[in-house]
């Protein structure tokens, strides 16, 4: 018998993504999102928490993927990567499964939705595959980004 | 049973390194009153006496952690002292600078030994030309090696109350009594008692079963000052009265462990310090800091409360908008179908609602004032390190240079005051380094030969002022200027009026390459100064007149968490100015807005304002008004700046919450705050708001450098 891991698996699109259930914190219905000005265009804003901030982040736009209407089905997951908590907008969530640790592979070449930068790996459940994103690079992408834009951007604080 | 196994020491070291902070910043404010009476022949006894006792406890507390080097130090230091206060030493130039760096050797070693860090170099040279002078004064200096050697030679001399000590100490606390009342300076003791020079023989006692030999008076000195930290007692009182007699009679102690004063002997020597002090009427402001209890409370603690009476601001506001709601809806409902009796019940409880949201009000308010106030701390924190540095630097650079200190008892949040001693440094420094001319230039230009620099904290409103004034030579605006040219950030034929030179010295890189401002040649600018203050949403400015001197001044918030914000509706979004930066809105006709260089501007009362307009600044979609714009008057260094917003939506206290770091820093946003309704405001930060706008062109940036 194999090890496990649980994963949370949400929709982009057709695609199947999985973030490992320790690292979410909770699933919310969309909310209003308070718009940033001026930060990176993934970044869908912010949202209120029961009193904590929480910056969310669009994945179909980190992932260059078209944007969507949001619907009924639209969900925030929130999550905890390292000490930041970050929310994402997926399409939907799906459900919480069990992965055997050796029927996840590397990410294959043939993945093009998404950047395989982001990706830890590929996992097989029956016909179904789950993409297993790699959290903290999608933030630390945020930050390389940002800091790329702030030098366009250059402020002369003087 | 060792020491040791009295208390935790590790909370020992961190009360140790608070206390002993204290006193060496005592030492410090101490040392400079004394060095006002070098080579006068005549000494402020109750100062010397004030470096005596705190010496004594840092030893003490030293000796009871077992940090026998800091011990050491202490003791040879607080030798000299002795020497002073019976006049066996004349106060001379060099003997004071000896003891100033004996107070940073001192320094370096409790660092050390806190830290558990290095020995600092060059203690043992330090104390090796210590003794040499001390020696040149009392030939007994130099066989006093330290306590523990000494408890060693007298091993055997277990007598627990040494009577004619006692007796003899009595008599010297006379004698001085006596001469305090007559309000003579303490000349000196007859040789016969000699109580210090006797004291490092106590006899180890008999409690001690320890293997090292302890200094019994050392010992006592700690376990005072616990005593003191669990009384709550302001650590400063600690060195007040026991110390020095508890240096005479500690041999009659029989357990250093016993914390009591031994009934007998405790009281009475308590008398001579404060009793010569009281003589000649310095001692009050130090006992009056005895007097205020206070406790030591980890800063964490209270920013975590401060963040929970946030989150009761917030939820204050909100009920207060439900009560209100429901009040109107209730009202509404009746008028319309005039079944007054069915809501009267609700309508009552609509009332008790409100009445009772209001108390919540108040209440909430009285907590988050209390907090705020629990957070505050005097300037003076940082002000005292002040007196010292520009001695020293004042010497090294030859200069001779007054300080004056004024309002250091002004007080402002604990984050404020850590955040902004840096800058104050470097302003000091400054005016040290630059603006104080050298004392032949200043007499050739018919000024005294020395020059002063007056520190100066004052609260005005809801902010706290700080200035710094020098009456040096000014900035030379012909030096800035030409450096400005020749750094390419003007051009010979730019106008610039004096202030707009003078705001050229904050530009980054400005300052370093050239002498006029340059802080020490140490490559920082003025304009880190300047954005650290921005930082504290503080305001700075500069006035010079040259040949006459260069006054700083900083005005900053009383505290970082909760503010007074100006709501402002821009493209469907509420966004929150900062009150402090508010001069007035204005409600302004499209055609009065004129077009400059391709810039807004309107005329307001003769003068030209600029405008920004925040929606197009934000890249948010925002249709302009075809017939009004609606300014924000924000202030900026004495300018003006209109932000054209939708509308606006009144004033509101907000509190204060940072974006994720996820989102990195945005140029004109400073953090955001949760509504009464749950939604959320982003509050707009002026200074990086106009100076990225205005970001672009060389002239305008000349216009806002350092926003």
């Amino acid at each position: 018998m194999s090890e496990t891991v649980q994963v949370v698996s949400f929709k982009l699109g057709s695609e199947e993504y999985g973030v490992e259930i320790a690292q979410v914190q909770e699933i919310n219905r969309m909310v209003a999102v308070t718009h940033v000005p001026r930060a990176p265009q993934f970044m869908e804003g912010v949202i209120n928490l029961r009193g904590q901030l929480i910056p969310i982040i669009d994945l179909r736009a980190r992932f260059g993927m078209p944007r969507v209407e949001h619907t009924k089905n639209t969900r925030i997951v929130v999550t905890d990567i390292g000490a930041k908590r970050v929310g994402m907008v997926v399409d939907s969530v799906s459900e919480v499964l069990r992965l055997a640790t050796d029927a996840i592979e590397d990410a294959p070449e043939m993945i093009t939705g998404v950047d395989t930068e982001y990706i830890r790996g590929v996992g097989k459940i029956e016909d179904r595959l789950i993409i297993l994103l790699d959290l903290a690079k999608i933030i630390t992408g945020t930050e390389k980004r940002e800091l790329e834009a702030a030098d366009v951007d250059a402020v002369p604080v003087g | 049973m060792s020491s040791s196994d009295f208390f935790d020491r590790s909370e020992f070291i961190q009360y140790f390194r608070d206390e002993t902070d204290e006193l060496l910043q005592a030492i410090d404010a101490d040392l400079l009153r004394l060095e006002q009476f070098v080579d006068t022949g005549t000494l402020d006894a109750e100062i010397v006496n004030s470096l005596f006792r705190a010496l004594h406890t840092i030893k003490g507390s030293a000796g009871m952690l077992e940090f026998g080097a800091v011990q050491q130090v202490a003791h040879k230091l607080e030798n000299v002292f002795d020497l002073l206060r019976k006049d066996r030493m004349p106060l001379t130039e060099s003997g004071i600078n000896l003891l100033f760096e004996g107070r940073d050797v001192l320094t370096a070693l409790v660092r050390a030994a806190v830290d558990d860090g290095e020995a600092p170099a060059g203690v043992d040279d330090y104390t090796t030309r210590l003794d040499d002078f001390a020696a040149v004064y009392d030939s007994t200096a130099q066989a006093i090696e330290g306590p523990r050697t000494v408890v060693e030679e007298h091993d055997d001399h277990l007598t627990p109350v040494d009577h004619e000590q006692v007796a003899a100490f009595e008599a010297e606390v006379e004698r001085l009594l006596a001469a305090a009342a007559q309000g003579q300076p303490l000349t000196d003791a007859p040789p016969a008692p000699e109580p210090v020079a006797a004291a490092p023989a106590p006899p180890a006692a008999p409690a001690q079963v320890s293997a090292e030999p302890v200094d019994v008076d050392a010992a006592q000195a700690a376990v005072d000052a616990l005593f003191a930290a669990a009384n709550g007692a302001a650590p400063a009182a600690a060195p007040i009265a026991p110390k020095p007699a508890a240096a005479p009679v500690a041999p009659a102690k029989p357990a250093a462990a016993k914390p009591v004063p031994a009934p007998e002997s405790g009281p009475k020597p308590v008398a001579p310090a404060p009793a010569a002090a009281a003589a000649n009427g310095a001692e009050p402001k130090r006992a009056a800091a005895a007097k205020n209890q206070t406790i030591r409370v980890d800063i964490e603690r209270l920013d975590m409360l401060l963040n929970l009476v946030g989150e009761l601001v917030i939820n204050r506001t909100r009920i207060s908008d439900i009560a209100g709601t429901l009040g109107r809806e209730l009202g509404g409902a009746s008028a319309a179908n005039g079944k007054a009796r069915a809501s009267d019940g609700l309508s009552q409880l609509a009332k008790d609602l409100s009445e009772s949201s209001a108390l919540l009000a108040r209440t909430t308010n009285e907590i988050q004032e209390s907090i705020m106030k629990v957070r505050m701390v005097p300037i003076g924190q940082v002000f005292d390190r002040f007196p010292r540095m520009v001695r020293d630097l004042a010497k090294a650079r030859g200069k001779d240079i007054h300080l004056e200190i004024a309002g250091a008892e002004t007080d402002l949040d604990k984050t404020i005051v850590d955040e902004v001693g840096e800058p104050l440094m470097h302003l000091v420094r400054n005016c040290v380094d630059h603006g104080i001319e050298p004392p032949e230039v200043r007499e050739s230009r018919g000024k005294p030969r020395h020059g002063t620099i007056r520190l100066n904290a004052y609260h005005e409103g809801n902010q706290v002022i700080i200035e710094i004034a020098d009456d040096g030579g000014g900035i030379d605006l012909q030096r800035v200027r030409d450096k400005g040219i020749r750094i390419g950030l003007i051009t010979e034929n730019d106008r610039l009026t004096d202030r707009e030179i003078i705001e050229l010295i904050f530009t980054p890189g400005f300052s370093t390459a050239d002498q006029i401002t340059d802080v020490s040649g140490r490559g920082v600018g003025m304009d880190v100064v300047k954005k650290n203050i921005l930082r504290l949403k503080g305001v700075f400015d500069v006035d010079s007149v040259q040949g006459e001197g260069t006054k700083f001044t900083m005005k900053l918030p009383l505290t970082l968490a909760i503010i007074q914000a100006l709501l402002v509706r821009v493209a469907d979004e509420l966004y929150s100015i900062p009150l402090d930066a508010v001069i007035e809105s204005q409600r302004i006709e499209t055609s009065e807005v004129r077009t400059v260089h391709g810039g807004e501007v309107i005329t307001l009362r003769g003068q030209v304002v600029p405008l920004i307009r925040v929606g197009e600044f934000f890249r948010l979609n925002a249709p302009r008004d075809p017939d009004k714009v609606m300014i924000v008057i924000v202030g900026l260094q004495g300018r003006q700046v209109g932000l054209v917003v939708d509308s606006f939506q009144g004033e509101q206290e907000i509190v204060i919450k940072p974006l994720s770091d996820v989102i990195g820093r945005i140029a004109g946003i400073s953090g955001a705050t949760i509504l009464g309704n749950g939604s959320i405001s982003l509050i707009i930060d002026v200074h990086s708001l106009v100076a990225s706008a205005y970001g672009g062109g060389r002239v305008t940036r000349a216009e806002f450098s350092g926003v």
